[in-house]
């Protein structure tokens, strides 16, 4: 029942979010049938032009049939490109910029883990100290300002990484080559994260540290590092597995800065692209699938919560 | 005022009054076209370096980048102030309306709220920044109504509890009305709050515009996410064109930040942060010929270095239990008695902790052994049962998991052995489907079921002491009779020593051989139970009998309470801590510390024991 609703939820905010695409598409001054047909096109042929792409009708038409494609697996041409699907164009995109989100979670919890361990465990200390000042300062860096910096001292100084990261190696064909060219990326949008993951969990921590539970656990003569992993780090993680959740979103809009800064071709340029061109079909396939993804991924943060926290268990069930 | 807001807060309030200053006054201030080329007329070559004519250097056509700096300020500012006037207005006004009337309002507005805060943003200023020509007054206009939410969700956190609050309710009661309560009490209340958001949310505006300016998505005209976009391509050989405006920007954000943040901090004041330490003073005291007792405990003190000051929750206690015996320890809540156990085994909440004198369980000193000794006797000789089982097991576990732990990590045993000998103790402290039990989460289980879980794991080394801090207190009357069967039970069976604390006197009196009367940190009267019931000396231990309800007494007859309250434990009184509410005090127990009297089995603090001063002294 709870997963209908959920799904039910899912598909209202597609529906939603590719309608108000359409709208803002069609609002975009330009005519993509008038541009494909040429300047010695006449107006019979731009309409037929029009009528074979899909792009007649009013506006609710178009959506529908469109949506009528979808359900059968076809996200629809460019119009930019002859000859080449929706589908074509992502396809290359995607997994650069998922490659670039994964990563960048896998480096921020890295980090974020072990720091808000060591300063729950002496608040005010030095590594406290340092790691919330840090993360303030993390906080007032745009991804593309951060990026730069980035950019600067690793690959034009220090030289360990390429400055651009366009044309990369396959990951199965020279997996070192690969991750060097997104570990920069990656690592801009991580220490954003890593600021927000610190300071929650950090507090967290803290709160978790005074329970009676992790007293007693001392108490038994278990080590310190046992205590914070098995015994605090857990009931700790809600708020922060929360974040991470609802922070996609912002992440999204970070990897297609990052990817016009090292120059690579992921979803955030192809959007750019797309929709400057006018390219309706590849536009919606692209919101379509970012939305389904987020609201997926919260889905999935759901269930995490409730393997995290056996307690949510019972009440969702 | 300026102490607390510390350095860098004005140091930020200076960088913001400078960035406004030059973006206003730039006209009139000798600064170069930020548009002209300057190669041209030979005044600046193209990627000069940053000098002392040309501060910032130029560009790659040869522009002043410090004119260009000032001038990618003004649409940064002018953006920010109207859309955080806007946005800040309409935010507030919606919070407070959610925070203070609720209702179907609340809900709708918690619902969109929600769902804006987590849309990816600059997707959708993406689609609209194309979609309409970008103008300063489409950005105003999709800038505040994503900038909202943010406004609503403060203000309505801060309403929530303002509305709680007294004044709130009294101006309810002198018949106010709705809106005179949101103009005159509520508004004031949380301008603070909203003005420290302001300064985030100004600085918010400012990263949403870079991001735009990034993509070259933005106004036109000079801004810093545009100088940065174009200087980005010559990072490798003139990073100083991309670098400037880079951290002009940053520096610019970070001061709105710092500037907030310190604002934030004059209405919630910053957390104290506390480090857990633990510190040992003083020398043991070393053990005399034949002393077998399981527990020995010399002039234990122990201080808590609290931000309200020294706390003593223990002073100069001494106890002795040797091995099968049981210890009863009794007092108010609050007298420390919870804190001597805490102490045996070093656990605190976080704190700052001193502890003086001798601990030693089974011959280990507990306070300057290594931390590997000092733990292993922890896991395998101490067991230790606490008060309120319902936060005693972790909630998040297993409580399987919860009970083999310390056997895998101490008694050196194997999962699968752990696992028969955890079924074993759990049918030994009477848990029927312990093969159930240890499959489900603790909260599966009833407060009694729990508590006997939390034995059965203090059992789980076969422990030589087991430590009860208040083990019924927070159950049914009905269950704590048969957990401290139990607990006794289990204590003779085993020969263990037990240390059991309560402020329940008929428990002490069924269940402990010895007991010590605990009063303000200090341990005021100790001997055998037997002798202590039938002749108490301290007035205190007299008080708490009196107290004590008796079933032989027809049901209707008074109890005693004993008037006031114990003294605060940071800078206690001088003299008898029980003076002040003592029946037969004296102006010496005001002045003089009581000295232990009586005998090595039965001992008091009192300068006029029952014994000797029979009647109340007047």
């Amino acid at each position: 029942m709870a997963f209908l609703r959920r799904l039910g939820r899912l598909v209202l905010v597609v529906f939603v979010v590719t309608f108000f695409t359409f709208y803002i598409l069609d609002r975009i001054p330009g005519d993509p049938a008038e541009r494909l047909a040429g300047v010695s096109a006449t107006p019979e042929g731009i309409e037929e032009l029009r009528e074979e792409l899909g792009l007649s009708g009013s506006l609710p038409e178009r959506y529908g049939s469109w949506v009528g494609d979808i359900v059968r697996g076809d996200l629809g041409d460019s119009l930019i490109y002859d000859g080449i699907s929706a589908w074509d164009r992502i396809r290359g995109a995607l997994p650069k910029t998922l490659e670039t989100l994964v990563l960048a979670e896998l480096m921020a919890f890295g980090l974020a883990v072990p720091l808000a361990i060591r300063s729950a465990q002496r608040p005010g200390g030095l590594v406290d100290r340092w790691s919330s000042a840090t993360a303030f300062g993390l906080l007032a860096l745009p991804s593309f300002v951060l990026g730069i910096y980035l950019m600067f001292l690793f690959a034009v100084i220090l030289g360990w990484f390429p400055v651009l990261s366009k044309d990369l190696p396959g990951f199965t064909d020279d997996p070192v080559g690969n991750l060097k060219g997104y570990f920069l990326p990656s690592l801009t949008l991580a220490l954003n994260l890593l600021a927000v993951y610190v300071r929650l969990l950090r507090t967290d921590l803290i709160e978790t540290l005074q329970q009676d539970y992790v007293m007693l656990a001392q108490a038994r003569g278990l080590s310190t590092r046992r205590v914070m992993w098995r015994h605090v780090l857990r009931p700790s993680s809600l708020n922060t597995v929360t974040a991470a959740g609802l922070n996609v979103g912002g992440l999204i809009g970070g990897a297609f800065i990052v990817e016009v800064l090292f120059a690579y071709q992921g979803m955030g340029r192809v959007f750019i692209e797309s929709i400057i061109g006018k390219d309706y079909f590849v536009v919606a396939s692209m919101v379509t699938i970012i939305a389904v993804g987020y609201v997926m991924i919260n889905f999935l943060v759901d269930i995490l919560y409730s393997v995290l926290d056996p307690r949510i268990r019972r009440l969702s069930a | 005022m300026r102490k607390r807001l510390g350095i860098l807060f004005w140091i930020a309030v200076l960088w913001i009054v400078l960035v406004v200053f030059l973006a206003i006054f730039r006209d009139s201030l000798p600064i170069a076209d930020p548009v002209a080329r300057l190669a041209r007329s030979g005044e600046c070559e193209r990627f000069e370096r940053p000098s002392w004519s040309r501060w910032f250097g130029c560009d790659n056509a040869g522009r002043d980048i410090f004119a260009r700096s000032v001038e990618g300020a003004r649409p940064a500012l002018v953006l920010g102030v109207v859309v955080t006037g806007i946005a800040g207005t309409i935010g507030t006004l919606v919070g407070v309306i959610s925070g203070y009337i609720r209702g179907l309002f609340d809900t709708v507005m918690t619902t969109i709220v929600d769902i804006s805060l987590a849309f990816p943003a600059l997707v959708l200023l993406i689609a609209v920044s194309v979609a309409f020509e970008p103008s300063l007054r489409v950005f105003v206009i999709v800038f505040s109504i994503l900038g909202i939410p943010g406004y609503a969700r403060i203000v309505r956190g801060a309403t929530f509890a303002l509305a709680e609050r007294e004044f709130v309710d009294a101006s309810e009661s002198m018949g106010a009305t709705r809106a005179r309560i949101v103009r005159r009490e509520l508004l004031p209340n949380v301008a603070l709050p909203v003005l420290s958001f302001a300064f985030i949310g100004f600085a918010l505006v400012i990263i949403a515009e870079g991001g735009l300016a990034f993509l070259n998505l933005s106004l036109d005209g000079i801004t810093w996410g545009k100088e940065i976009s174009e200087g980005r391509h010559f990072i490798v050989d003139h990073p100083h064109v991309s670098l400037i405006p880079s951290t002009v920007m940053f520096l610019t954000i970070l001061a709105f930040n710092l500037v907030g943040d310190g604002l934030r901090s004059l209405v919630a004041p910053r957390e104290v942060a506390t480090a857990r330490r633990l510190h040992i003073e003083g020398t043991p005291e070393p053990r005399s010929e034949g002393d077998d007792a399981v527990l020995r405990i010399v002039d234990l003190s122990t201080k808590l270095h609290t931000p309200g000051g020294l706390v003593e929750p223990v002073d100069q206690v001494s106890l002795s239990l040797a091995p099968g015996e049981a210890l009863g320890i009794v007092g108010e809540s609050g007298s420390g008695k919870t804190m001597i156990l805490r102490s045996i085994v070093g656990a605190f909440p976080l704190a700052d902790v001193t502890r003086a004198g001798t601990v030693e369980v089974d011959g280990v000193d507990m306070l300057r052994s290594a931390d590997t000794v000092s733990r292993r006797t922890l896991g395998t000789n101490i067991g230790m049962v606490s008060q309120n089982p319902l936060t005693a097991l972790n909630p998040v576990r297993r409580v399987g998991d919860q009970v083999i732990e310390p056997m895998i990590v101490h008694g050196d045993l194997s999962r699968a052995d752990a696992r028969e000998r955890a079924l074993e103790l759990l049918q030994q402290v009477g848990i029927p489907a312990a093969e159930r039990c240890l499959r489900e989460y603790p909260h599966q289980l009833s407060g009694g079921m729990r508590q006997r879980v939390t034995i059965a794991i203090a059992l789980a080394n076969e422990p030589k002491l087991l430590l009860a801090d208040e083990p019924t207190s927070a159950l049914d009357v009905t269950v704590q009779d048969q957990i401290l069967r139990l607990l006794d039970g289990l204590r003779r069976e085993r020969g263990m020593g037990m240390v059991l604390v309560t402020h329940d006197l008929a428990v002490v009196k069924g269940f402990t051989d010895n007991v010590a009367i605990v009063y303000a940190g200090q341990v005021v009267e100790y001997g055998p139970t037997a002798e202590i019931f039938a002749n108490p000396q301290h007035r205190y231990t007299v008080a708490l009998m009196n107290s004590m309800p008796d079933l032989n007494l027809p049901s209707h007859s008074e109890l005693t309470t004993i008037e006031g309250a114990p003294p605060s434990l940071i800078d206690p009184p001088s003299g008898c801590r029980f003076a002040e509410r003592c029946p037969a005090v004296q102006d010496k127990c005001r002045t003089d510390d009581p000295v232990r009297a009586g005998t090595d089995v039965h001992s008091y603090s009192c300068w006029f024991p029952m014994s000797e001063h029979p009647v109340e002294v007047s």
